[in-house]
């Protein structure tokens, strides 16, 4: 696979804002997505997640700042954008009165394409049944009759606002099946969720919002990199004060083990660890969701952090 | 809303109170939605009520004019088997009540049908039923207080047309006592009270409101049909005692009061109640008693696009108001010859020619009739209105709009199907109006009655124009602004059929600038005018809708 710097992005915007009535619903996004990127998009709820996406598909307009897709504008070019993109929306709000199979055939002859095999498969690997009326949909039916009516149409640009609300750990797996299969296949997919591990799972870059801002963007291992990871040793002997050594914090003792965060290098904490007769060590990187916690563990919370790290040592 | 979620409702730890018994949750609820909507329509019918009594007593102040009326309207079959029998026409208490019975009758009954529906069936479409139903209630005490609720509504609707019927009763020339008065209301809400135990029935028998709705209108239709036979002077008055609407009838208020009349609607209420609350109790939440349709074979023909979308989702809907139109129709086309020999010459002929249908004869009697028929058709505008805005509403639009469907595409396509669904009620009413005609050889002729089914067309697509402006602009007012436009056209269509109203306040409505074809020639200038009205007002919408964000319900 090329390099993504060697691909015009497919998704580009410029201090692109929204508000309404005086609140800020989103500010200042500045995002470039590449083609054949997975990106995810992360935030709790209210962060500004739809509105961001309800800007990027033109159905409401930016109060400023601009949204281009595949080098078009998001508002004034929308029909032409919406030929290569495919959007899934978490609301599944579809015609009661239309059968799956009817809805499957209305949508795609409103895009345009269809991959007709791919569709049925798909229709196979989400156990749907198509004959069904869309009121008689459980809402988990009605939301893999979005997801699928999108995914047929292998369109360049996969738009996902929480495409598995509502679908059980069976039908994710098929999800995620069908985002490994879109990726191969070279389209771009922009995934809002807070299922952290979905996330996780599937995009090579995550941004977080808080907000209405964009406060984190970058790689799965620059985002670890930002936050500390946890170290657990255990000591057959006295256990050390650990507390002084540069860029630990949070520690906790436990008997014989000793549990604490360490953030910048390991290096001089590893040096005490030995020094004092270590048995057993267990360490790993922080998860999505304790990096997502750590960004919304609540304002209190925070400034707690940001005073225990005013005190602390310098991490580097 | 706020109290069922009231975090203290749903805990009763020490220290907490709940906001109110939980019994009486939905009941309150229910209660303050209808006598919102019930304060509302009270309002319309106590104007409905106090416009005729007072026009009647100031136009017709000579005993010969009302015994001219009186004669001229009294025995004739045709107008009795649209509007009921008019005995008393000599006097105001009976005019009024001849004036105002049969239009507020059926506009209670759609009301109570209404409401019932949307509160109960509606509430549970919209998946809030489930919330109150996990709390302390059980479906069948919830039913029970939603109904009670309703007819905290009914009586609000009884109170305000009792009390403007008394007030205006106050008046020397008008004369009807407090008594009189609330026996009269009384009867003009019977049919509200019937008609939502009938749609508390149906909305435990139907799977959506949709349905619940369109079987009760269906109870309503048959109800009036019944006594439209009835009246009609075939000799089957025996008849009257089948229909909801006629036990109204013998009511007689204001007339020849006959309470015992009241023994059946009570009895019929009270079954429709009981009825449906047990019925609430035999089935699941979401579910109607009778099975849907869940599988269906696929019907491809027209989801090609979104104009062939809106033309399949409408269907049903333009198909009812269609053969709505066409009985109507064929109806006045019956009527025509018979009521027209009875006008020449008599004091009618002054009140048709305030409605602008001047001459004589079985196309007079069209001319008017035909204004009913406008009436529909703006109707069936409203309706596809209201139709765009709930896609829009429902986010069922977006799954559109995020594909390749611009929405100056999307809206323009559901104006093309709506003036469709117009063209065709015009035509199709005009068509039916000349065949009931043609079998009492009336001597009207084809291309004059189509015609006029034809001109019934612009004002529904002024009031088309006027809703897509709205939907444009503010689209959460669409729906109350075009049904609250045509309720004020059609009152000062009443109340200047009347006479006695300004130039000003009846050039506001739609109707009154359409001809009373085919009483008089089509006035194809006034029509163009419409159109380019309606144009201009569209094509506003139109851009403003391009240019606005989509918004919620």
């Amino acid at each position: 696979m090329p390099s993504q710097a060697h691909r015009a992005p497919v998704l580009v915007t410029r201090g692109l804002t929204k508000r309404y009535r005086g609140a800020d619903a989103l500010v200042d996004l500045d995002l470039e997505i590449g083609a054949g990127e997975v990106v995810g998009y992360l935030g709790p709820n209210g962060a500004g997640k739809t509105t961001t996406i309800r800007l990027l598909l033109g159905l409401i307009r930016p109060t400023s700042g601009t949204a281009r897709l595949f080098g078009l504008d998001s508002r004034r070019d929308a029909v032409a954008i919406h030929r290569r993109l495919a959007f899934v929306g978490g609301e599944a709000s579809l015609w009661p009165g239309l059968t799956g199979a009817e809805t499957l055939h209305l949508l795609g002859r409103v895009q345009g394409r269809v991959d007709v095999a791919y569709r049925d498969e798909l229709v196979a690997r989400f156990a749907l049944d198509p004959g069904k009326k869309v009121r008689a949909y459980s809402k988990g039916n009605r939301q893999k009759l979005i997801l699928i009516g999108a995914l047929m149409t292998r369109a360049d640009l996969l738009v996902l606002d929480e495409p598995t609300a509502g679908l059980d750990p069976l039908m994710e797996q098929a999800f995620r099946l069908s985002i490994h299969e879109a990726r191969d296949r070279g389209q771009t997919v922009f995934l809002s969720s807070h299922i952290l591990s979905e996330v996780e799972a599937l995009c090579d870059r995550v941004g977080i919002l808080r907000a209405g801002r964009l406060v984190e963007m970058g790689t799965m291992a620059e985002l670890r990199h930002l936050s500390a990871r946890t170290v657990e040793a255990t000591f057959a002997g006295a256990v050390p004060d650990v507390a002084l050594v540069p860029g630990v914090t949070a520690v906790s003792v436990d008997g014989g083990t000793v549990r604490c965060q360490v953030r910048g290098p390991v290096e001089p904490l590893l040096r005490v660890l030995v020094d004092s007769g270590v048995t057993g060590l267990l360490s790993r990187e922080p998860s999505l969701e304790e990096l997502f916690l750590a960004r919304y563990g609540g304002d209190a919370h925070a400034e707690a952090h940001a005073d225990a790290h005013a005190d602390a040592p310098a991490p580097r | 809303m706020t109290a069922s979620v009231a975090p203290t409702v749903a805990t009763d730890a020490p220290g907490t109170r709940p906001v109110r018994s939980p019994g009486t949750v939905v009941a309150g609820r229910t209660a303050g939605a209808a006598v919102r909507s019930g304060a509302v329509w009270g309002a319309v019918f106590g104007v409905a009520v106090a416009s005729s009594a007072i026009s009647y007593s100031t136009l017709y102040t000579s005993a010969a004019q009302r015994h001219a009326l009186a004669t001229a309207y009294g025995a004739n079959l045709a107008t009795s088997a649209l509007f009921g029998p008019a005995p008393g026409l000599d006097t105001v208490a009976g005019f009024t009540s001849f004036k105002v019975s049969m239009s507020l009758m059926v506009l209670g009954g759609v009301w109570g049908l209404l409401t019932a529906t949307r509160l109960l069936r509606g509430e549970e479409d919209a998946g809030r039923w489930e919330l109150l139903l996990a709390g302390r209630t059980t479906p069948r005490r919830a039913v029970a207080q939603a109904l009670a609720g309703m007819g905290a509504g009914v009586v609000v609707l009884w109170v305000l047309t009792a009390a403007a019927t008394a007030l205006v009763g106050r008046d020397a020339k008008v004369a009807i006592a407090p008594g009189p008065a609330s026996f009269f209301a009384l009867a003009m809400v019977a049919t509200a009270a019937m008609f939502v135990g009938v749609g508390g029935v149906t909305s435990q028998l139907a799977g959506t409101r949709r349905q619940a709705a369109a079987w009760a209108a269906t109870v309503l239709g048959v109800a009036y049909a019944i006594r439209l036979v009835a009246d009609a002077g075939v000799g089957l008055h025996g008849l009257i005692w089948a229909s909801p609407l006629g036990w109204v009838e013998e009511l007689g208020a204001l007339t020849a009061p006959r309470p015992v009349a009241l023994l059946p609607i009570a009895a019929l209420t009270a079954a429709l109640v009981v009825v449906a609350v047990a019925l609430a109790g035999r089935r699941d939440i979401g579910a109607g008693l009778v099975a849907d349709v869940d599988h269906a074979r696929p019907r491809l023909s027209h989801l090609s696009g979104p104009t062939g979308l809106a033309l399949r989702l409408t269907r049903p809907t333009v198909l009812a108001w269609w053969i709505a139109i066409t009985l109507s129709g064929l109806l006045y086309g019956l009527i025509a010859r018979s009521a027209g020999s009875t006008i020449s010459g008599s004091s009618v002929h002054q009140v048709f020619a305030r409605l602008g249908a001047t001459g004589t004869g079985a196309q007079a009697v069209l001319g008017v009739c035909f204004l009913v028929l406008a009436v529909l058709v703006a109707f069936v505008a409203a309706g596809q209105l209201t139709a765009a805005r709930g896609e829009e509403a429902t986010g069922r639009l977006d799954n559109l709009l995020v594909r390749p469907v611009s929405p100056t595409a999307w809206l323009t396509g559901r104006i093309a199907v709506a003036i469709g669904a117009l063209v065709g009620a015009g035509v199709l009413g005009g068509l039916a109006a000349w065949a009931g005609a043609a079998t009492q050889h009336a001597g009207v002729r084809i291309g004059v009655v189509v015609l006029a089914g034809v001109n019934l067309v612009p004002p529904a697509v002024v009031v088309l124009g006027l809703g897509v402006l709205v939907l444009g602009i503010a689209p959460r007012a669409t729906s109350a602004v075009v049904y609250g436009y045509l309720s004020w056209s059609l009152l000062v269509l009443v109340v200047g059929g009347i006479g006695a109203t300004s130039h000003w306040v009846l050039d506001t409505s739609v109707f009154h600038q359409m001809a009373a074809a085919p009483a008089v020639p089509v006035d194809w200038t006034a029509n163009a005018v419409m159109v380019g009205v309606a144009a201009v007002l569209g094509a506003v919408g139109v851009l403003a809708f391009r240019h606005r964000d989509l918004a919620g319900a």
